[in-house]
């Protein structure tokens, strides 16, 4: 063995970290990104309303599911309360386009950036609290905000919600929806493919260890739980517009969290692609039970979620990675 | 007795009468340790002296009650344990903390500093080539085993290159092949001008590899001096094997 | 793990944390100075001793729901988010129990009789607690064993499954209306006090299970087994204790105990499928006050409570929301101050 493994390479080194794929793989692969995302630019063009919506709200859970799985899937604070930061955006949106008349578009750069000024306030203090004690934290500071929004009328009309102007928006929002979404899962990869995301991995895996490595585990669990809220609070604005009304109950609802949480554990946690192949599965199926069998919808929904902690905690992509079908790692 | 005029520098770290109480254990005791550059060096005890609770007041882990210490001069005590695992010191653990479900190259690569990807990306493939575990770069940490994720924590600690290497037990546990590989590396580092301070049991490695060694026992230094002094020292004897 | 925060920057958050848990109280204190001024009799003071005791007994009722939560949080580490829905089981067999099962001419034997009122809850609880304790212990075996000592995230997500099945399954045969069982109405009138019987039976039971709770804990071989689990599984275990077994009584005491508070719940309110959701982040709030796994700080953690809650819903106006504002508040400080709980709980780690 040589000196040299402690020396600087002498030779150049591949740009990035991840093996470098065979080209026709690499460009397979952006075919199949390219494809995906044309027939989703596609989709409104050739569909009715309702169907168009049925995949806006399939793109609101993506955006969810990928956000927590940012704190929670590569960094491995469970965050139980993560509608707030949906909530926050739903009603900065909400507020700015009824009460003063905004153009809504221009709404969600605030809603996105207020949820991630709330995130940087309740993160400083909560993120040092360790398991089970960051997620009652997290819940109970959703209830907190829930309440308020039930309180302080004279803002958020409390209890009877806010009504906006009526509009023509089911596909300007799709295609919001669907920007967002785009976004949502390409910041994931870069997060996955980067130094930073193996350092959340490693807080994940082990704080002390990695903070004893180098790690500055305190800022980095901030800038993860940061943007793990900037897009829910920006679908959060999108979804407001979209319904037009939104009131607090139904906003801050634990359901969506638990929605969220489920979809990331059901396509594999701390994957880029795990949380949007659960959403989109979970999504299609809770619709269609609901659809059919309506009274059946949530006991069933009830059952799903203890059946895959309890036989595939690791998800479709944890699946995958036993059989060797993808590779291990955070990077895949 | 410590020169007060001691050219900051002559020692890579200088421990000065650090003490750290659990309740109302005292695990480090008044402990003042000057380790000179380049050095492979050992500290011994009976269990429970304080060696591990000492890494972990040099690595930042745990706050000193007292005392302070110095690296190339500078005070460290007061910084996180990043801050000082950038300035330099790194450590392998007693109780083995790879980041289990991260494979063995992305470990590595978890703990490099900024800096190009591609290059950090050869150097861990290099680390690990030297360890034997290339051909398990991509395979889970936590499905590697015991021995093996020594190594693989030994390396992790290089990654950084760093200047002083604390090694908490690094033979336990490793088989005669595999450590003879570690402690060539030890003495490459050596060579390299690295000072590496090695928590050990097993005594034949201690005294074959290390040039000066220091004893504690709870939680005091009771001695330091070259292997063979050590062998002698009547005060040690008797930590290690009670009064005759 | 060496932490250093600049205080003031500590200062500025706890100033935060307890304006939003005092300003409900404030509020409180000054519609309760006001009305002070205004009355200015004898019975202003009435009147406050009235609001303190109907506190403490609404804050019994709220011990007995957070020790169950307690003893399973401080003994397997799980939270158990099912909790609500348990009590609101326990509500529900009262109902099937008093209005289906018995005859209707029995019904007036508990709404005239305090003696038989009292019986009733009684040998109601003593068939009720048993299902409850086994169908807790099932729970356990098929759901949760396998997870125990995992990641937090798991049996959060059990449980709150669990919680799905079981409100939608009795919305199913229920329907989601309140409910309400005919029981004894009328107050014990002690010198100037009114307290409703129901809440005072309920205070009793709640009393009399804590007792029982305490004794079994402190004296008993399982119970001292129980509180070794909670300090350290792993010591236990070498210590001969079938670690298993205790995870499966502590559930199921767990459940009775939840269920005992449905019971006392249905006695005294109208309840529907969904009410656990108002009583488990009471429970959260009041088990992080008292410490993890420390049942003396749930049983005042959970009077505590009641009283502040008592307080606001009676001097302020739009008192509910506030009330929970305040359960909410304490319960984010409690984990920002003093995640430990006032009485400290068991130490993790």
């Amino acid at each position: 063995m040589s000196k040299r493994a402690l020396e600087a390479p002498a030779a150049p080194a591949p740009a990035s970290l991840a093996e470098e794929l065979p080209a026709g793989k690499a460009a397979l692969q952006l075919a199949a990104i390219a494809l995906s995302l044309f027939s989703f630019v596609l989709w409104p063009g050739l569909v009715n309303v309702y169907q168009i919506s049925f995949v806006f709200f399939g793109l609101q859970y993506v955006v969810l599911a990928s956000s927590w799985n940012i704190i929670s899937g590569f960094t491995g604070y469970v965050s139980f309360g993560h509608v707030a930061f949906f909530g926050i955006g739903s009603y900065t949106t909400a507020i700015l386009v009824a009460k003063h008349g905004w153009p809504w578009y221009l709404t969600l750069p605030l809603a996105g950036l207020l949820a991630v000024v709330w995130a940087a306030f309740i993160g400083f203090p909560c993120l040092r609290l360790k398991g089970p004690y960051f997620a009652i934290s997290m819940m109970g500071l959703n209830e907190v905000l829930r309440v308020v929004a039930l309180s302080w009328e004279s803002l958020t009309g409390g209890g009877l919600g806010i009504t906006m102007p009526n509009a023509e928006n089911s596909v300007s929002t799709y295609y919001a929806g669907l920007a967002v979404a785009a976004l949502t899962v390409a910041m994931c990869y870069a997060i996955a493919h980067s130094r930073f995301g193996l350092r959340l991995a490693a807080i994940r895996e082990d704080e002390t260890a990695a903070e004893a490595m180098g790690v500055p585990t305190t800022r980095y669990k901030m800038y993860a739980f940061m943007l793990s809220a900037f897009w829910p609070g920006v679908i959060g604005g999108i979804v407001a517009y979209k319904l037009l009304y939104i009131e607090p109950d139904s906003t801050f609802f634990i359901a969506i969290t638990v929605n969220m949480i489920t979809m990331a554990m059901l396509g594999g946690k701390g994957t880029v692609l795990g949380p949007v192949i659960g959403a989109a599965i979970l999504y299609t199926a809770q619709e269609l039970v609901w659809w059919y069998i309506p009274w059946l919808h949530l006991i069933a929904y009830g059952a799903f979620i203890i059946l895959i902690v309890l036989f595939v905690p690791r998800g479709i992509m944890g699946y995958l990675i036993d059989r060797g079908w993808v590779a291990k790692g955070v990077i895949q | 007795m410590r020169a007060e005029g001691a050219v900051a520098g002559e020692f890579i770290l200088d421990i000065q009468a650090m003490t750290k109480r659990f309740g109302g254990v005292t695990a480090v005791n008044n402990c003042s340790i000057r380790v000179p550059r380049n050095i492979v060096a050992g500290l011994i005890g009976p269990n429970g002296s304080g060696k591990t609770t000492l890494f972990n007041l040099l690595t930042g882990l745990l706050r000193s009650d007292g005392g302070d210490y110095f690296y190339k001069g500078e005070p460290m005590v007061g910084l996180t344990p990043h801050e000082i695992f950038n300035r330099g010191i790194s450590r392998t653990f007693q109780i083995i903390r790879v980041f289990r479900e991260m494979t063995a190259l992305e470990n590595l690569v978890a703990v490099s500093r900024d800096g190009d990807l591609g290059g950090v990306r050869r150097r861990a493939l290099e680390l690990l080539d030297f360890v034997t575990l290339l051909r398990l770069k991509d395979e889970y940490a936590g499905n590697l085993s015991y021995g093996q994720q020594k190594l693989l924590e030994f390396v992790r600690a290089l990654m950084s290159d760093p200047e002083v290497l604390l090694l908490d037990e690094p033979a336990a546990g490793v088989n005669r092949t595999l450590l003879n590989t570690l402690l060539d590396r030890i003495r490459q580092l050596r060579g390299q001008g690295k000072s590496i301070l090695i928590v050990e049991h097993d005594m034949k490695v201690v005294m074959n590899h290390c040039e000066k060694i220091f004893v504690l026992d709870y939680g005091e230094l009771i001695a330091e001096g070259l292997p063979e002094e050590i062998q002698r020292n009547e005060q040690v004897i008797e930590a290690y094997f009670g009064h005759k | 793990m060496a932490e250093r925060t600049p205080g003031w920057v500590y200062a500025v958050y706890l100033a935060l944390a307890l304006a939003g848990a005092g300003l409900p109280l404030a509020l409180a204190w000054e519609g309760f100075v006001g009305w002070l001024a205004q009355a200015r009799s004898m019975t202003s003071l009435a009147v406050t001793l009235q609001v303190l005791a109907s506190g403490i007994l609404q804050g019994g009722l709220y011990a007995v729901i957070a020790m169950g939560l307690t003893m399973i949080f401080g003994v397997m580490r799980i939270i158990n988010v099912a909790h609500g829905e348990f009590l609101m089981v326990g509500a529900y067999m009262a109902f099937v129990f008093f209005m289906m099962l018995l005859p209707e001419e029995l019904h007036s034997l508990f709404t005239s009789n305090l003696g038989m009122a009292i019986l009733g809850v009684g040998v109601f609880l003593l068939i009720c607690l048993p299902l409850m304790f086994l169908f807790g212990m099932g729970v356990q075996r098929l759901l949760l064993n396998p997870v125990v000592g995992g990641p937090e995230l798991t049996p959060l997500l059990i449980t709150f499954g669990l919680s799905l099945i079981l409100i939608n399954t009795f919305i199913s045969v229920f329907s989601s209306d309140f409910r309400a069982i005919p029981y004894m109405s009328g107050a014990l009138v002690v010198g100037n006090l009114a307290l409703g019987y129901p809440q005072v039976i309920s205070v009793a039971v709640s009393a009399a299970v804590t007792g029982g709770v305490f004794g079994f804990l402190k004296f008993s071989r399982l119970g001292k087994a129980v509180r070794a689990t909670a300090q350290n599984a792993d010591v236990a275990m070498v210590c001969g204790v079938n670690v298993e077994r205790i995870y499966l009584y502590t559930f199921g005491f767990g459940t009775a105990l939840a269920a005992t508070g449905g019971v006392l719940i249905s006695i005294q309110l109208a309840f529907s499928p969904e009410i656990g959701g108002i009583y488990i982040l009471r429970s959260f709030a009041i088990i992080i006050l008292g410490g993890r796994g420390n049942y003396l700080g749930a049983l005042a953690g959970g009077i505590l409570l009641g009283v502040i809650e008592g307080f606001i819903s009676f001097f302020v106006s739009q008192g509910s929301q506030l009330q929970e504002l305040a359960a909410y508040t304490l319960l984010v400080f409690m984990l920002l101050v003093r995640p430990q709980g006032l009485l400290g709980g068991i130490a993790d780690e």
